[in-house]
């Protein structure tokens, strides 16, 4: 049971990823969405950070940057970004 | 009925005033005391006139208690717009806007009887100071009073069609200098990034894409209504 909810949620990422490479940021944003509903992770944070950024979504971006930088302090794109986006 | 209006003083803010009142169509009087000025206006508004608007005679000849709105704007000049403001009071106009270049300016000017006073200075200023406040809005450079570059993000009404199709020019009155792009990359790290692209210049077949931030250049009011789209 444990093992399907991973693969699911790696599947809701690659097809995030997959949108977000083809610029398609609305759908890379909704599936990025539901992987971190069904497990938070400082990489997929920073992610959606990324696809919000891209679709000029500043503040929504600045609050993904922060939640990854919270999960994981030393995640330094996350922070790049942040820092970028903030000045 | 369609009201009409004087306009005394034909500096930059009389003259924008008077042609965007003759261009919606209403009657309008313009005033100076410059031949040079009003010359430009003669075919423009329905009167224009050469004379020293402190002159109470030469006001009251022009018929200027007929008029339902006199705006007055004569530039920096403090005493002048003080007296002219009492003329028209006293001659009667119903309602007089004066343009106040101060605080003190602008309450003598409300004491002596003018029913409205403007600052434009000031009210652009703060029109601006909102626009940047504005999410959308990433960059702003003001070129003079009226025109200014802003850097924006694409309205989804842009994207998809080409520069062409947009028609920005003939549409909304305002160019677009560049776009700029994120291109989605995977780093040598193997976690996703990406790169700007910046397209200066943009030729008419090149196409607005989701996430484009586009830089333009226009008049304040043109540039505020794709703001708002």
């Amino acid at each position: 049971m444990k093992k399907k909810k991973n693969s699911s949620c790696q599947d809701h990422i690659e097809l995030a990823q997959f949108y977000m490479l083809n610029q398609k940021y609305q759908e890379a944003i909704k599936h990025f969405k539901i992987a971190l509903e069904i497990k938070p992770d400082a990489q997929v944070y920073y992610q959606l950070g990324l696809a919000y950024e891209a679709s000029n979504e500043i503040s929504l971006a600045q609050e993904m940057y922060r939640k990854a930088l919270e999960l994981d302090k030393t995640l330094n794109e996350a922070a790049e970004h942040l820092k970028n986006i903030t000045t | 009925m369609a009201k009409t209006f004087a306009v005394i003083g034909l500096g930059r803010f009389g003259s924008n005033i008077a042609k965007a009142l003759a261009e919606k169509g209403f009657d309008v009087m313009v005033i100076d005391s410059d031949e040079n000025e009003v010359r430009e206006f003669s075919e423009i508004v329905t009167n224009s006139l050469v004379l020293d608007a402190t002159d109470e005679r030469a006001l009251k000849e022009a018929g200027i208690s007929d008029v339902d709105v006199a705006i007055v704007s004569v530039g920096q000049n403090i005493d002048t717009s003080i007296l002219i403001t009492l003329l028209l009071k006293e001659l009667g106009v119903k309602y007089v806007v004066v343009k106040a270049v101060n605080d003190k300016h602008g309450k003598i000017l409300q004491r002596i009887g003018a029913d409205k006073v403007i600052y434009p200075e000031r009210e652009v200023a703060t029109r601006l100071a909102e626009s940047f406040v504005s999410p959308k809005i990433f960059d702003y450079i003001e070129l003079s009073p009226t025109h200014s570059i802003i850097e924006i993000a694409a309205p989804k009404e842009f994207v998809g069609k080409t520069i062409r199709e947009l028609a920005l020019r003939e549409k909304y009155r305002v160019s677009l200098i560049a776009i700029k792009r994120r291109i989605p990359i995977i780093t040598n790290k193997g976690t996703p990034d990406f790169k700007e692209e910046i397209n200066i210049s943009p030729a008419a077949d090149d196409e607005i894409q989701e996430g484009d931030v586009i830089t333009l250049l226009g008049k304040y009011e043109d540039l505020e209504r794709i703001e708002r789209l």
